[in-house]
């Protein structure tokens, strides 16, 4: 039975930074839970110009997993 | 050669070019900073073919591609982030030229000078309460006698995870009323999909929080203060990150 990683920092200095997990990076890069909920606006030249829905990249996720 | 874009990574304040010397943006090009009044812009050019509307609708579907980019676009800002006050943007921010930048820069002035004010000397943390997954009925279901017994052991096993469930929430309040105590900021993120996350047991609280760097020391203390209090429930901490959650320039 294994429980995910119990990550506790142990040390605050920016040397010691771990890599961001991809999901988290995600839910910051991209905005609050829209990978799961699969809405993304793009901005091009100040005109939010594509509303683009995520799903197949949730597929693609559990395809490789 | 493909039309060129601008990838803007973030906006930050008094950062000069000799600090950026050495890194690098998507793709391995040059990083180029785009001043206007006292904010400026990191920007490196990118291939339309790539980055334009077309490309990226084709290309944020790829989880390679889009892994690609959202490391380089950290990078990018993880190296500003920790010489000056910085604002990220959106992952693929793009404009066709920098006047468009500036004008973006002029425009959202006062926005991100309140975002860099708010975030200077700040580093954010992510927080998560996970519930412990227990072993599946420890009786084989095989051995019970009737169907009877096994819907009731069936209900009686996720019911014993409900009440689980509903006591990590407790628990989570508990964490993070503690921790918001030496927090400047908290913003709660909705809950990873487990096929995302790759995580078990039920996240019951994902959250993010703004902390001053002289009170590192004090904010991890007390995440480890709160696991030893909790060991029925996982307590994640992961961090210090650039402040995502309380700078992420924003149209909306």
């Amino acid at each position: 039975m294994s429980s995910p990683p119990l990550a506790t920092p142990t040390a605050a200095s920016p040397a010691d930074t771990q890599p961001i997990a991809l999901v988290d990076l995600l839910d910051r890069l991209l905005g609050t839970g829209v990978v799961i909920a699969g809405d993304v606006v793009i901005s091009l030249a100040g005109v939010d110009l594509v509303e683009l829905r995520l799903r197949a990249l949730l597929r693609t996720v559990q395809e490789d997993s | 050669m493909a039309e060129q874009g601008r990838y803007l990574y973030a906006v930050c304040r008094g950062l000069t070019p000799a600090a950026v010397d050495g890194i690098v943006g998507l793709g391995g090009r040059r990083l180029d900073l785009v001043a206007e009044d006292d904010l400026v812009g990191l920007v490196s050019p990118v291939d339309l073919d790539e980055y334009g509307e077309e490309g990226l609708r084709r290309n944020l579907e790829r989880l390679e591609w889009l892994e690609e980019a959202a490391r380089g676009h950290d990078a990018v800002v993880q190296a500003a982030a920790a010489i000056a006050p910085t604002a990220p943007t959106r992952l693929a921010t793009i404009f066709y030229d920098d006047d468009a930048v500036r004008q973006r820069l002029r425009e959202q002035h006062d926005a991100i000078v309140a975002a860099l004010d708010r975030v200077e000397d700040h580093e954010e943390w992510s927080v998560k309460v996970l519930t412990r997954t227990v072993d599946a009925s420890p009786e084989p279901v095989a051995v019970l006698a009737s169907g009877a017994e096994y819907l009731r052991a069936k209900r009686a096993e996720q019911e014993a995870r409900l009440a689980g469930d509903r006591d990590a929430h407790v628990v989570a309040e508990q964490v993070h009323e503690a921790l918001v105590a030496v927090v400047a900021a908290s913003r709660r993120l909705p809950p990873q999909d487990p096929r995302l996350a790759g995580h078990e047991g039920t996240m019951v609280h994902n959250a993010a929080y703004l902390v001053h760097r002289e009170r590192s020391e004090e904010f991890v203390a007390l995440v480890q203060g709160q696991t030893e209090a909790h060991p029925d429930v996982v307590v994640d901490a992961r961090g210090p990150w650039p402040p995502y959650s309380f700078a992420m320039l924003d149209d909306t």
